[in-house]
Parts: structure tokens; C-alpha cells; sequence
């Protein structure tokens, strides 16, 4: 699984960290209304993007507030 | 993590903290989070999202329940999250009403810039919350600032890469040197005492957790810089035990306050400005009634 596209994105994320990603809504959810996501998911998914060659440092993570945000850090 | 070093929770330094105490809202053991804080300065308490859920109000109850914290419930679409907000808050309150003799609905929680919990009006009570799976967790303190966190110990992190992200070079080491099975839970404490202390401060994970660092369990458990070497003092107390399968950690700094033996509600307030206002007070009654006037006001 690559990082190619949102879809792809958020079956990584539902497949590796276990999170609930079903629906293109999980995407715009505020991760605090993301069931399960704590931050301790926050480390897990830089380790993750790491893996998958789109490395992002933590300080930049805290920033985002949702799945896309994250993903669009991944692209940049 | 334990064997060959104590139990968790034996490495406290200064005034103990006490154990974390089971509580609901309408149970029995108040009266012992009551004492823990009068005697030890310091109070964990404990519920599961299963026995609180019968206590929870609903409608015009639970708005007045969480007051300001309504709308950013109301904001949460998926049940589970919040219901788990709602527990956790209502836990908060009745904890801080117990010890401050106050009614939950009363208290008015806020929050500081990068989120940290506090009672307006109450800044000589500090307050942490913490919830992880069906495990709910406050922290309270009069000796200055309290941060508790709590994580199942085994929840999988040494064999995701993660200590990397979390440890410092000499904690790396320390992990490399357990027994492969103690690892994990060895990283799950460290996690747990690093999410309780940046807590404490306020800072969360914009503190790099890999640029401070604990020792080993069993001993007298202190802030270290990334080589080991002393970071902190023992103005900071720290506590882990293990708790039905989870870590639980609190981290307090003392201010040197000692325990306040009153914690009623109406005698909280800060009593630098509590004299700042009857001062001036004082000087507006001067002024309306200057000596030699009898006019009585009705």
C-alpha cells in the first residue's frame, strides 16, 4: 500500500494503526472525534509515514487537526 | 519492568503520593480522596467508563453538568467519543467538588493555551485528566502542578519503532538492556511517567520526549537530561503502579506550598487577591461615607 492517494492514505491507516477510517468523512473528522486516536496513534502514524517514505516530523503532526491535513503534510 | 527492581510505585521521592482510589460519583470512598489530598497534598482517583455510565445525566442535567464544555460536546459527532468526554469530565468535577466541598454543577472548568485543564476561580487546586480504553483518571494536587496519564501495559510499542521517537540515549540503552519480554512494558512506563510530567507543565508532546528522560523503576525516579545525568530535582515527586493491566503515572511538583488543610470552596480563592478587593472596597466605603458622615445606607 502507497501513499498515492487519500483513499490509499486512510485504508494504511485503518489497516496499520486499527482506527476507524471508513467513509470519506473520517477523513474531515476532528482526530479528537476520531475513535481511538490518542497520541500515542500521533507516534505511531510518524513511524508509519516514515515506513512509507513521506517522513514528517512530529511538531509538524501536532499541528494537524484531521486525516487530510495529515495527508497533505505526507504530500508536501 | 518490575522484576529485579521493586514493584511500581515503590520509587517515590519526598512526600509519597498516594494510591489511585476507585471512586463513583454517589459511592463511599470521597472521604479517603478528601484525606490523600489533606494529608499528602495530592489525590488520584480512578473510575471505569462502565460504572459511571449509569450516573451520567441527560438533557438540561449534563449541559448544566459540563457548562462551558457543552458546545465542544455537542461538536463531537461519534458516540463513543462522546461519551467518554462527557464521563471524563463529569469524574473531573465531582472530584473537585468532593475535596473543594462545592457543587460539580458549579465549577467551571477551562483551559490554557495548549489545552491543559484548570478550575476558574480555584488556582490553589491543580488538576490532571486522563482516559485511555474503559479507564478514566484525575489528579489533583494544593502542592502546585499535577499532570496523569495512563496507558494498558500491553499495548504494543517497543517493537513498533516507537522508543526511538519517545527515549532518549540513555533510556534506548537502559531498554536494550532488559530482558527482551520486560521491553515493552519498560517503554509503556516510560510513556506513561513522560506523558505525566509534560502534563504537569503544560507542554504535552510539544516537548520532544526524546530531550528528557527517567531511570530505571525501583528507584527514586527523577527528570534526567538525554545522558542520564541528573535534569531536575526533588521538587518533583513521580509515581507509577499497576493498575488492572494499565500504568498509571502521576507527576507532581511541589512548590513548596505544603498541604492546605482547608479546601472548602469559599476559602480557594487566592488571598493575594482577595485582600487586593476588599482593599478596595475599603476605599470606595472611604469615600461614600468620609469621616464624620452618619448617613446610614439602607
Amino acid at each position: 500500500m502507497h501513499i498515492t492517494s487519500l483513499e490509499g492514505f486512510l485504508s494504511l491507516v485503518r489497516d496499520e494503526l486499527g482506527l476507524d477510517t471508513a467513509g470519506v468523512e473520517a477523513a474531515d473528522a476532528d482526530l479528537a472525534d476520531l475513535p481511538g486516536w490518542d497520541s500515542l496513534n500521533l507516534l505511531r502514524m510518524v513511524v508509519l509515514l516514515e515506513e512509507h517514505g513521506r517522513p514528517v516530523p512530529v511538531h509538524r503532526l501536532l499541528q494537524a487537526r484531521t486525516l487530510q491535513e495529515i495527508y497533505t503534510f505526507a504530500k508536501e | 519492568m518490575t522484576a529485579g527492581h521493586g514493584a511500581p510505585g515503590t520509587s517515590a521521592l519526598g512526600p509519597p503520593l498516594g494510591e489511585p482510589i476507585a471512586v463513583t460519583p454517589q459511592g463511599d470512598s470521597w472521604d479517603r480522596v478528601r484525606d490523600d489530598l489533606a494529608t499528602l497534598g495530592s489525590a488520584i482517583v480512578h473510575a471505569r467508563l462502565s460504572d459511571l455510565e449509569g450516573h451520567l445525566p441527560s438533557g438540561d442535567g449534563l449541559r448544566a453538568l459540563l457548562g462551558r464544555d457543552w458546545t465542544r460536546y455537542l461538536d463531537l459527532t461519534h458516540a463513543d467519543v462522546r461519551h467518554r468526554y462527557a464521563a471524563s469530565r463529569m469524574l473531573l468535577k465531582y472530584a473537585a467538588a468532593a475535596v473543594l466541598d462545592g457543587d460539580p454543577d458549579e465549577l467551571e472548568l477551562a483551559y490554557g493555551p495548549t489545552g491543559r485543564p484548570y478550575l476558574r476561580g480555584c488556582d490553589q487546586i491543580d488538576i490532571s485528566l486522563s482516559h485511555t480504553d474503559d479507564l478514566l483518571l484525575v489528579g489533583l494536587t494544593t502542592r502546585g502542578l499535577i499532570g496523569v496519564d495512563a496507558e494498558r501495559t500491553d499495548r504494543e510499542m517497543y517493537d513498533s519503532g516507537l522508543g526511538r521517537h519517545i527515549c532518549t540515549p540513555y533510556e534506548l540503552v537502559l531498554l536494550a538492556g532488559m530482558a527482551p519480554e520486560e521491553r515493552n512494558q519498560g517503554l509503556v512506563r516510560l510513556w506513561t511517567l513522560k506523558e505525566a510530567y509534560s502534563k504537569a507543565i503544560g507542554q504535552g508532546m510539544q516537548f520532544r520526549f526524546t530531550e528528557f528522560g527517567f531511570g530505571p523503576d525501583g528507584r527514586p525516579v527523577r527528570v534526567q537530561r538525554p545522558d542520564g545525568t541528573e535534569g531536575t530535582g526533588d521538587e518533583w515527586l513521580f509515581r507509577t503502579v499497576v493498575l488492572d493491566g494499565y500504568f498509571v503515572s502521576a507527576a507532581v511538583y511541589d512548590a513548596g506550598f505544603g498541604p492546605l488543610w482547608d479546601t472548602h470552596i469559599t476559602t480557594m480563592l487566592d488571598q493575594d487577591c482577595v485582600e487586593a478587593v476588599t482593599e478596595a472596597l475599603d476605599r470606595e466605603d472611604t469615600a461614600r461615607h468620609p469621616a464624620g458622615d452618619q448617613d446610614e445606607e439602607v
